[in-house]
């Protein structure tokens, strides 16, 4: 079992789903940008 | 990776077969309330601005996250989740920020196409929920044709039938802005149904709902008000809408309320029976939203016999859809695709396998633990629940009587069978879960 305090971090930023919602918001964001 | 049926057993087939109806029944009841927040935000006609409503419901919406689960299980619990799964907080911030962008693109997309074609566009986030539950959370995996079946042609009904509701109840069709409008909604669509990985992936994990949707609060609340600081013109201007709407602004958190219970319902469900099955099912709250239209506020009076029937046909043809989701739940072979997956979540982020197993089977991983489940409320549950009530009794006071005609002994019935869906659901919920 990893040691959660320290490898959650890098976990999260090698979790391929993760990018998923993060580039759906900014995609957003552009969006919203856009259409103001 | 192991085999799942190694390390997480597989769940008793009684218990999975009461866990997916319970997983049904929160779709249902989901759609149920959230459909109902609606209704105090229709006695809203001043000129309030469309991004400041949005910000006074997420403000309701954030006091009762804090609330409810204080009340329902104490906040002890969610510092327990915290510990057990840090990363899921920034899973559910995250959550909160697209749910909020979503919202307010839909505001945008309203204005320029109009609500009858924005709708079904948006709506399509149920298709895209199917999607990603497939791909990334092994959900329909060994279902089988007839529950493939179910499922997509459940959701391909809804959406057909949202098409046929909303062109029925809407009669504005703004234009000159169409290209904006439909990206709008498109956008809105895909945020929605993206914000459905973190909610899968927090109940792989065994988080329990109340606590997740604590923390996707301030993901909303935060971007809610960084949109709104943008889009009034900074900290004064919003200040003053603000003070401008105060004789509305219990309405509009009151809707914010209304909102968290179906939200807490949708978290259940996205547990229970994954989101290809979830969302769709808490999707009906069209139905429910049209039903307060049309019997409290009377938006269809006067129509013709042949806009009834679209309105009728367009129901019955969700609610087909509807049923077919409720009865396509998924069978001991699926569920250990879910098993496999909720591994995979376990070992990615070292997430104790006890706390994943037992969030599996709706039971807690801290049941044994006297202290943290026998006195679980703590002197701060008190505070925040103080807290709140003196908030919407401060709101309530400067509130002013709505000016918008309504049929209140209608109103009377429907809120006697929401309350009457609440309390079945969540006996339900506590029987079998105990919330968890």
């Amino acid at each position: 079992m990893k040691d959660t305090n320290q490898s959650w971090w890098s976990a999260l930023l090698r979790d391929p789903h993760w990018w998923v919602p993060v580039i759906a918001l900014i995609l957003g964001l552009v969006v919203l940008q856009w259409i103001q | 990776m192991a085999a799942p049926g190694a390390l997480i057993p597989r769940l008793e087939a009684s218990r999975l077969r009461k866990l997916q109806a319970l997983g049904v029944i929160c779709g249902l009841a989901a759609g149920a309330w959230l459909g109902a927040a609606e209704a105090p935000t229709k006695l809203v006609r001043i000129g309030v601005s469309p991004v400041v409503i949005s910000l006074l419901m997420v403000i309701g919406v954030f006091l009762a996250r804090w609330s409810v689960p204080a009340l329902a299980r104490g906040t002890a619990q969610i510092r327990i989740d915290a510990r057990q799964a840090p990363h899921l907080i920034l899973w559910a911030i995250l959550a909160g920020c697209l749910w909020a962008v979503a919202n307010t693109l839909t505001i945008f997309a309203i204005r320029d196409i109009g609500l009858s074609i924005a709708f079904p566009l948006w709506n399509a986030n149920s298709l895209l929920g199917i999607l990603w539950g497939f791909l990334f959370f092994r959900e329909l995996r060994l279902a089988g044709w007839r529950r493939w079946f179910g499922v997509i042609g459940g959701a391909f009904l809804m959406f057909m039938g949202s098409i046929l509701l909303v062109f029925a109840s809407s009669t504005q069709a703004p234009g000159g802005r169409a290209l904006h409008g439909v990206v709008a909604a498109l956008g809105a669509a895909v945020l929605w149904g993206t914000m459905y990985i973190p909610y899968r992936k927090a109940y792989l994990t065994g988080m329990n709902p109340l606590s997740f949707v604590a923390f996707f609060t301030i993901g909303e609340l935060g971007m809610m008000t960084v949109l709104a600081l943008r889009f009034t013109g900074g900290v004064l201007p919003l200040w003053h809408e603000l003070i401008n709407a105060r004789s509305v602004l219990f309405w509009l958190a009151a809707g914010g309320f209304i909102w968290v219970i179906g939200d807490l319902f949708q978290q259940y469900a996205a547990k229970y029976i994954g989101i290809s099955r979830g969302i769709p099912l808490s999707n009906t709250n069209q139905l429910w939203g049209l039903l307060w239209g049309v019997v409290v506020f009377g938006e269809l009076r006067g129509s013709s016999a042949s806009l009834y029937a679209q309105v009728i046909g367009g129901s019955l043809i969700m609610a087909a859809g509807a049923a077919a989701i409720a009865f396509s739940s998924a069978q001991p072979k699926e569920h250990e695709h879910w098993q496999e997956a909720a591994l995979r979540e376990s070992q990615r982020y070292g997430t104790d396998l006890d706390y994943v197993r037992s969030g599996l089977e709706g039971r807690s991983a801290t049941a044994g633990r006297a202290n943290e489940d026998g006195n679980r409320h703590t002197i701060l549950d008190w505070i925040m629940l103080a807290i709140t009530a003196v908030v919407f009794i401060g709101l309530f006071v400067v509130a002013r009587t709505p000016m918008v005609a309504f049929n209140a002994p209608a109103a009377v019935v429907l809120l006697i069978v929401m309350v009457a869906i609440l309390a079945v659901s969540g006996a339900m919920l506590w029987r079998t879960t105990k919330f968890n």
